[in-house]
């Protein structure tokens, strides 16, 4: 319903999509990360004030998750670079890839939790205190907004599929991708912050 | 040249689910303002009670219901009716409400730009907090009432749905209102900060656009920062009352049996809470602030005064104000070191607050002020600002604030600085821009009645509250009459409640101008109060795109006022130069 007008600066609704969809999402992610922000700030504070905050070994599966994450990452970004030079094959694949490595990420992650239950580290209950809820809460919500970010994906993979991406058209592959690392990185920070600072 | 066509949109578009920043604008203001005399008409219920403790009422019977047995409040109702009145005060007429309203209608306009960065997401937002709104009423009439924790919602009485009747069902509802309103209010800024940052019109630099446009600016941000943190809060609450998490709770007794919860702390919840908490009530005034600079500026026909100044102490108070959440903490147990700084960042928000007092006064020195209702009130919100501002720094300071703390004393503070100040930008605002929401003129007389009528009772509602503080009577109680200690103040409270009774009914004269001005009110002219800045250059009648051919280019800032070239002549012949007027010959181009 947008109006197409003539304006003295941006001609068409399209333009404006263009100028304003990537500082739409930079905002929205720095929201996010503001979410988490006040989670790890919690841990810390949690950390400091409870006498019976303990650690523990993060499961071997999130150190594969982290590759897991950061080859989708690379390959993902190799598919903007050859669609930027016109090849939209590369992409397709690419978007595919990421896809797949996106599900085996929560597959992995899965498993992660997996490990730390049969290991007496629960998410609620009784036996549950802040320290173990915590690594449960913000890894089961950092895999919440990788399910959007999947979404994306999927969106860009149909649409190559389709052709519909061309060297001057890259905006939904670029916006999936800022996105897309953007997870990747928070997950490393969050992998870190639980692994060294928790 | 315009290729501009208006095509017939039904009804349900137009007005329902508009993508039109105008009409999204009058969705948020209308609803805001629904919601806030229902939060005034709360606050003079609990008055009744609190002026003539005991007594049946008549209106409180008809309207509490089975709440209050023969029209006497029920004391937990009481509390669940304070929770209410602060929540909705605070974040439905004063971050929505006030946010919603004037950033929508004036951010496009004062910039020009046909419409938000994305219509779609801005009508969202509206949506998400209206049904943010339903939820939150619909609360009220839940089994056990609504939630009674305060607005603050600590834990463990709300994170423990057994602790009091309000921490059942009514606390849910509070929680999954909420979160939907921080999604609301999310939706809201990302928008307001990209389309200022990336659809002004040509010529349209960052220090030509008005204080107006700035205040939104950096209300949006301080909004992007802080609600995720008091999502992230709300979210670990919910975890503590359905999952059996303990982020909260530890080793607690209730009714003599021990629950098993382990391992968290009721003081994490401050600290996210007010890293929330003290940001927001800048969302709430700054909004007003920068209002009241532009009606400040227009009405007295004279430029802003430190105009750069003002951006600055708006940038710093934005910043400060993520850093001293702790003051609201110093009886926790903090550390006292902790407790010195934190009194040091907040006691350095005077100095940002200073410099605007003096600039809004410095701006109205000398002026050739023309008293409208929006000036009375602006005029209103600099003394508002300035008395409670004062007893901010006593607060503000650890060693003073732990006798107070949780007393009337605070009540009456925060009611000033932030309530009174908000709501006199947000009326304010609404005298001033009405022409441009509604297409007509507001009664400029009974405008002024209301005016004096809402200082006059503003003050004489909360100024007292600071003697009560001081005698020690503490906030959130159902009745202050009972204590021998307090009896001598019974007089007070009585006062205090008449002037809010009072204060209640002067709001129905606003009403009545509201409503009989949007349908009969004289046809508004196209710049009536002869302003400089573009939202007056679009036509009076709404059209979608705003402007009807090309957007105009901007060539000055917004406040040229009462110009005069050095034979002492007004520049262009008027006493304004709208920002859309090139410079003339010989004029100097100033940098301000
Ligand atoms: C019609 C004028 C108003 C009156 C007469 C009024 C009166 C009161 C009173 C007496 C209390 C304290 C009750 C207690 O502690 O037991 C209170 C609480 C509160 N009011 Fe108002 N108020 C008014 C308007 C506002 C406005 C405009 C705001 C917006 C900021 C506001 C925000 C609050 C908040 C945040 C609380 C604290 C609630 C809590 O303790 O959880 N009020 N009000
Ligand atoms: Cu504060």
């Amino acid at each position: 319903m947008t109006s197409v007008s003539i304006n003295n600066q941006f001609d068409t609704a399209e333009d404006i999509k263009k100028k304003t969809a990537k500082p739409l999402l930079w905002i929205a992610i720095v929201s996010i990360v503001m979410l988490f922000g006040g989670w790890t700030s919690a841990v810390i504070v949690s950390k400091g004030s409870s006498p019976r905050w303990f650690s523990f070994d993060l499961p071997f599966a999130f150190t594969i998750s982290t590759l897991i994450i950061v080859a989708s990452s690379l390959i993902f970004h190799y598919g903007l670079f050859s669609i930027r030079k016109g090849n939209s094959n590369v992409l397709k694949l690419a978007s595919i890839i990421t896809l797949v490595l996106g599900v085996m990420f929560i597959v992995s992650q899965y498993y992660g939790w997996k490990d730390l239950y049969s290991n007496g580290i629960f998410a609620t209950g009784s036996k549950s205190t802040s320290a173990s809820s915590f690594i449960y809460l913000v890894t089961v919500f950092h895999v919440l907004h990788l399910l959007a970010g999947i979404i994306s994906v999927l969106v860009v993979a149909i649409k190559s599929l389709k052709e519909k991406y061309n060297q001057e058209n890259t905006l939904g592959v670029e916006l999936s991708i800022i996105y897309w690392h953007f997870l990747g990185g928070l997950w490393i920070y969050l992998f870190l912050f639980l692994k060294y600072v928790a | 040249m315009s290729t501009h066509h208006h095509h017939e949109q039904d009804f349900l578009f137009k007005y329902i689910f508009s993508t039109d920043h105008k009409m999204i604008s009058k969705q948020f203001l209308i609803t805001g303002f629904i919601m806030g005399f229902i939060g005034m008409i709360m606050s003079t219920l609990f008055r009744l009670q609190l002026g003539w403790p005991g007594e049946s009422f008549w209106i409180v019977d008809k309207l509490l219901g089975s709440w209050a047995e023969n029209g006497v409040m029920a004391p937990d109702k009481y509390l669940a009716l304070v929770t209410m009145h602060g929540t909705i005060m605070v974040f439905f007429l004063l971050t929505a409400g006030l946010s919603g309203t004037f950033s929508n209608l004036l951010i496009p306009l004062q910039i020009g730009a046909r419409d938000m960065a994305s219509g779609f997401l801005n009508m969202l937002s509206y949506w998400f907090f209206f049904v943010s709104s339903v939820i939150m009423l619909i609360s009220l009439g839940v089994e056990g009432g609504a939630a009674s924790a305060g607005w603050t919602i600590y834990p463990p009485l709300s994170a423990l749905p057994q602790a009091i009747p309000g921490s059942g069902l009514g606390m849910t509802l509070w929680l999954i209102s909420m979160a939907i309103f921080i999604i609301s209010s999310l939706l809201g800024s990302l928008n307001y900060v990209v389309t200022i940052l990336n659809l002004r019109t040509k010529g349209m630099t960052m220090t030509r656009m008005p204080l107006t446009v700035w205040a939104f600016l950096f209300t949006a941000l301080i909004g992007i920062v802080s609600f995720p943190v008091l999502l992230s809060a709300a979210i670990l609450l919910i975890f503590d009352r359905s999952f059996g998490t303990s982020f909260y709770l530890s080793d607690i007794f209730i009714g003599g049996q021990v629950l098993e919860y382990s391992g968290g702390s009721p003081i994490l919840f401050e600290h996210l809470f007010w890293f929330l908490g003290h940001p927001e009530v800048y969302i709430v005034l700054l909004p007003s602030l920068g209002i009241t600079s532009e009606i400040i500026s227009t009405m007295s026909r004279k430029p802003i005064f430190g105009y750069r100044a003002m951006i600055g102490s708006m940038l710093a108070i934005a910043f400060l104000s993520t850093i001293v959440w702790g003051h609201h903490m110093f009886v926790t147990g903090m550390n006292p070191f902790l407790g010195a700084v934190f009194t040091f960042t907040t006691l350095l928000i005077a100095i940002p607050s200073a410099v605007k007092v003096f600039n809004y006064l410095t701006t109205l020195w000398k002026g050739n002020i023309k008293f409208s209702p929006a000036t009375l009130f602006s005029i209103g919100l600099v003394s508002t600002f300035i008395s409670g501002g004062l007893t901010g720094l006593i607060l503000g300071d650890s060693a003073l604030d732990i006798n107070v703390h949780d007393t009337y004393f605070v009540v009456g503070h925060f009611h000033i600085v932030m309530g009174l100040s908000a709501v006199f930008g947000m009326f304010a605002g609404v005298y001033h821009w009405f022409p441009k929401l509604f297409g007509r003129m507001m009664d400029n007389k009974i405008g002024s009645i209301h005016f004096w009528i809402t200082i006059v009772c503003s003050y004489g509602v909360f100024f007292p509250m600071h003697f009560l503080g001081l005698a020690g009577v503490p906030r959130r109680y159902y009745t202050n009459s009972e204590f021998p200690l307090f009896e001598n103040l019974i007089d007070i409270n009585v006062v205090i409640s008449t002037f809010a009774i009072v204060i209640a009914f002067g709001q129905l004269l606003f009403l009545y101008n509201f409503l009989y001005s949007a349908l009969r009110g004289p046809k508004a002219p196209q710049n009536p109060w002869d302003s400089n800045s573009l939202e007056w250059t679009t036509p009076v009648e709404h059209i979608h795109g705003n402007w009807p051919g090309e957007i105009p280019e901007v060539h000055r800032w917004p406040y040229d006022y009462s110009k005069v070239d050095e034979s002492g002549e007004f520049v262009g012949g008027n006493d304004f130069i709208p920002q859309t007027t090139p410079l003339f010959q010989n004029e100097k181009n100033e940098k301000h």
